[in-house]
């Protein structure tokens, strides 16, 4: 347990499935939680588009409906982030981070824009393909290891985690979380109606920080 | 200079698809490489394949409402895991006994060992599968009716 990110203060167990609670998954889960909060009880901003060379503006209106969906999203988004940042389970773990994905896709698939939803479908084939490595990772972890348990695996009495095991995961949470390549993020990001769309960032940063606790593991 | 370039070339978000494909080739030519995966032989969960069985491979034995072991990685989270090991509705006792395979297809629904892995001791698994797939029909039922 020492490589755990810290002893853990609780850990909830459902059946196999631990819940555990350390000083790193802790922040990263009030982190995720402060957000949710955030994204609960705000509304949506309201862009802005300038022409240069005139004193034209406009400002965008989200519609009710649209807010309603985008704000439902980004609280799912939360909750999955959540969920990922506390479980110890492999491929509990991977669930969340595939739910995140498809998430991140919701909350901008409502803009009516056509480059951002250009973004989002590039982006959606990237989080679909990425299950593939995300999801076998965690099965050569089970049949390697004979455990999916993360507990388990960090008292070292289980035989060592294959290299590609822990690469196909690390890909995979890119892929879902667009970790490196923000670029087509950004292009999402056009889309108006902050704070819901910094919730794609901050929770694929979240992912990605703990994935890196989960390769450590093993 | 060098990563300018690759931060333009990443810039465009219709190259992202084509680098993840090649990351993705790239880390299974690896994979083959790396082989043998050396495969612990104990494993959670294990069962007992009986290709006689009309409900294989989900068919443990015994009789019902015996505690079996079912090997999890917690027993004592999941005291009356391997309790509810069959429930077979008339319809699929049926279509059990007069058949070898229809036993355990979606219309008969066997349940058993594969029901009390599920919900029994991954029962968080369980739920956020189902969460997943809903938020999908959420996204496209809202595309869709926006259409």
């Amino acid at each position: 347990m020492t490589n755990l990110a810290g002893v853990p203060y609780y850990i909830l167990e459902f059946g196999d499935e631990l819940v555990y609670f350390t000083p790193y998954t802790i922040t990263l889960f009030l982190l995720a939680l402060t957000f949710t909060i955030f994204v609960l009880i705000s509304m949506p901003e309201r862009q802005v588009d300038i022409a240069f060379g005139g004193d034209a503006y406009t400002t965008k209106v989200i519609s009710v409906s649209e807010m309603r969906f985008r704000r439902f999203m980004a609280i799912a988004c939360g909750l999955a982030s959540m969920g990922a940042m506390v479980t110890g389970d492999i491929f509990n773990f991977t669930l969340f981070t595939a739910m995140v994905g498809i998430t991140n896709v919701g909350i901008v698939a409502a803009v009516k824009s056509p480059h951002v939803q250009n973004a989002a479908y590039q982006y959606g084939l990237v989080a679909l393909s990425a299950t593939v490595p995300l999801f076998g990772g965690a099965a050569i972890y089970a049949a390697a290891t004979g455990s999916l348990s993360m507990i388990e695996l960090a008292k070292g009495a289980l035989p060592a985690v294959p290299f590609v095991a822990k690469a196909f995961l690390v890909l995979g949470v890119i892929g879902e979380g667009m970790a490196p390549f923000y670029a087509a993020k950004a292009e999402m990001f056009r889309a108006p109606g902050a704070p819901y769309v910094i919730m794609c960032s901050l929770s694929s940063l979240l992912i990605f920080l703990r994935v890196i606790e989960v390769v450590m593991l093993g | 200079m060098i990563i300018r370039r690759i931060s333009h070339y990443i810039s465009n978000y219709e190259n992202i698809m084509p680098l993840f494909a090649g990351a993705c080739a790239f880390l299974i030519l690896i994979g083959i490489l790396l082989l043998p995966i050396q495969y612990n032989p104990v494993q959670l969960y294990p069962k007992t394949i009986d290709r006689n069985s009309s409900l294989d491979p989900y068919d443990r034995g015994g009789p019902p409402f015996t505690q079996v072991e079912i090997g999890a990685q917690y027993p004592e989270n999941s005291p009356t895991a391997g309790l509810v090991t069959t429930y077979l509705t008339p319809f699929s006792l049926f279509l059990s006994q007069v058949t070898l395979h229809l036993g355990t297809t979606i219309v008969a629904h066997p349940g058993g060992i594969i029901d009390e892995i599920l919900y029994n001791t991954r029962g968080l698994d369980t739920v956020v599968e189902p969460t997943i797939l809903f938020i999908a029909f959420a996204i496209a039922s809202y595309l869709y009716r926006k259409g």
